[in-house]
């Protein structure tokens, strides 16, 4: 069974880290990636540029498209990043969610992947 | 043989077996309630000797056919799927005795991932077999939304794909506090309006056997057995919650007599083996100080300080206003109205505290009882204000119109 874990973190979190932080939680996360790897349950992940690079395509109920400076969503949390893994269920991948490194108010949000 | 209650009792068992062979919750519902109704039409002219053996039988062969009619269907789409039982396979389990996964399936239906009030709904609809139309009415929603709240969780318990397992013990204490909220939600539900509607007490019964069938599957739990202890005592007051007038009476100004004694010795029972057990928490508290209340009825006076005592330890473990305020309640009766009200005054107010019923009732009485009429009177008033249900509404109005008369 395939979950995506979408990471939500207050960006600000990010913007104002000193470098010791950022080495700090970029290494967690290459030590978790690795983990997963080596136990042949990680199938992708990235991290993301920061929401100020984000362009949303908006579609209006007329079909009609329009192009939107940012995010769509205007919360304080924004998709940081996200791995997708392949575990048995939902038990398992939510303690691997527990496991994410996140700042102080961050979000991980488990999502079941479609079966086609 | 009555074949209603046979089948009742035998439900629990047939659809938590059903539910974790095939981890489908709808497939084993359904295969039961098909079982069901062929047991009624065969059992008049045969008997059963064993009415949940036959159930078994009958609903896993309608489970097996169900199943293999949407495989063939899906085939294209699935891939692999899981082994099916052979007619041999089938004949052999169908024989064996039936396994007890009453609480897979608990732990499946209150799953945290799960929203509280639709945990409660489902484990009493999968579990018990109470109607969508009974679910409805207890919880106060439409019929259509308490469809769709089952619906959406048992959807994502298939989607999501949440275990059929018993967690494991290292995850035992967050899953069992998931049940144990689930139950508390339940009965508060079944508690909360019994004063407005006189149809409470079936559901109400579902939940203290639920908590019950609970305590047996866990025995050695200390929480679980203080919950189930709690509904009972809560339980053993309802004929004593309304005077005859249909006012609110609080518990320590109940008629004992019309206490239920069967209720309140099946609570102690369970309440003695909880204090056996290592650890305690809030549940195994509140049923401690229920216990305080309902020693009333041997010592004709209801034990405040002890009480007091407890509420402070419950503070502790289940922090909150509702706790803190019927602390104060406690140490107005144990050590003085003075007591209370600074007890009252020291909550901190993370709301609105004067928009909020019980936190007004306790300032009402507190005042009463310290002689400070004017603040009294504001409080009742302010009280009323706040659309209190209709027994309760009938019992402050009596307390405002004893000192409002000169």
């Amino acid at each position: 069974m395939q979950y995506m874990l979408l990471i939500y973190e207050p960006e600000e979190h990010y913007a104002n880290a000193s470098e010791a932080f950022l080495t700090e939680i970029v290494g967690k996360h290459m030590a978790l990636s690795a983990e997963l790897r080596e136990k042949g349950l990680l199938i992708g992940g990235d991290g993301l540029q920061g929401v100020e690079t984000a362009t949303t395509v908006v579609t209006d109920s007329g079909g009609v498209q329009s192009l939107h400076d940012g995010p769509f969503a205007e919360t304080r949390e924004q998709l940081g990043g996200y791995y997708l893994i392949d575990v048995p269920d939902l038990d398992a991948a939510l303690a691997w969610a527990r496991r994410m490194p996140v700042v102080p108010g961050g979000k991980v949000e488990v999502r079941p992947v479609m079966i086609y | 043989m009555n074949f209603g209650a046979a089948i009742a009792g035998a439900r629990g068992r047939v659809v938590a077996a059903l539910a974790a062979r095939f981890r489908d919750l709808d497939l084993a519902e359904e295969a039961f309630s098909e079982a069901s109704l062929s047991a009624l039409t065969a059992w008049p002219s045969d008997p059963p000797r064993d009415p949940a053996a036959w159930l078994w039988r009958a609903a896993l062969r309608r489970a097996v056919d169900a199943r293999r009619r949407t495989r063939t269907r899906e085939n294209a789409v699935h891939d692999a799927p899981p082994p099916e039982p052979t007619p041999e396979d089938l004949a052999m389990l169908a024989d064996q005795p039936i396994p007890d996964e009453r609480l897979r399936l608990i732990f499946v239906c209150c799953h945290p991932a799960l929203a509280l009030e639709s945990r409660a709904a489902l484990t009493l609809k999968v579990v018990c077999g109470l109607s969508t139309e009974r679910l409805a009415r207890a919880f106060l929603v439409g019929e259509s939304a308490m469809l769709q709240r089952i619906t959406r969780a048992k959807k994502k318990i298939a989607a999501a794909a949440v275990p059929f397992e018993v967690p494991a013990r290292a995850a035992w204490p967050e899953r069992l506090e998931a049940v144990l909220a689930t139950l508390e939600i339940a009965y508060a539900q079944a508690y909360e309006d019994a004063a407005l509607a006189g149809d409470c007490a079936d559901f109400a019964a579902e939940v203290l056997r639920l908590s019950g069938l609970l305590a047996e599957l866990v025995p050695d739990d200390p929480e679980v057995l203080g919950l189930a202890a709690l509904v009972r005592f809560a339980e053993a007051r309802r004929p004593a919650r309304l005077d005859d007038g249909g006012a609110m009476a609080p518990i320590s100004e109940q008629d004992v007599a019309a206490w239920n004694d069967r209720l309140i010795a099946e609570g102690a029972r369970r309440l003695d083996r909880a204090a056996r057990e290592k650890g305690t928490g809030p549940y195994r508290m509140m049923a401690a100080i229920h216990a305080a209340h309902l020693s009333r009825r041997e010592s004709g006076a209801t034990p405040w300080p002890a009480i007091a005592t407890l509420y402070d330890a419950l503070v502790l473990l289940r922090p909150g206003p509702v706790t803190a305020v019927n602390r104060a309640v406690a140490i107005g009766e144990a050590h003085g109205p003075q007591a209370g009200l600074a007890a009252l005054a020291a909550i901190p107010a993370g709301r609105d505290l004067s928009r909020w019923l019980p936190w007004q009732v306790a300032r009402a009485g507190l005042n009463d009882r310290a002689g400070r009429r004017a603040e009294a009177l504001a409080a009742y008033d302010a009280a009323l204000a706040l659309d209190p249900p209709p027994a309760e509404r009938l019992y402050l109005a009596r307390k405002r119109a004893e000192i409002a008369a000169p």
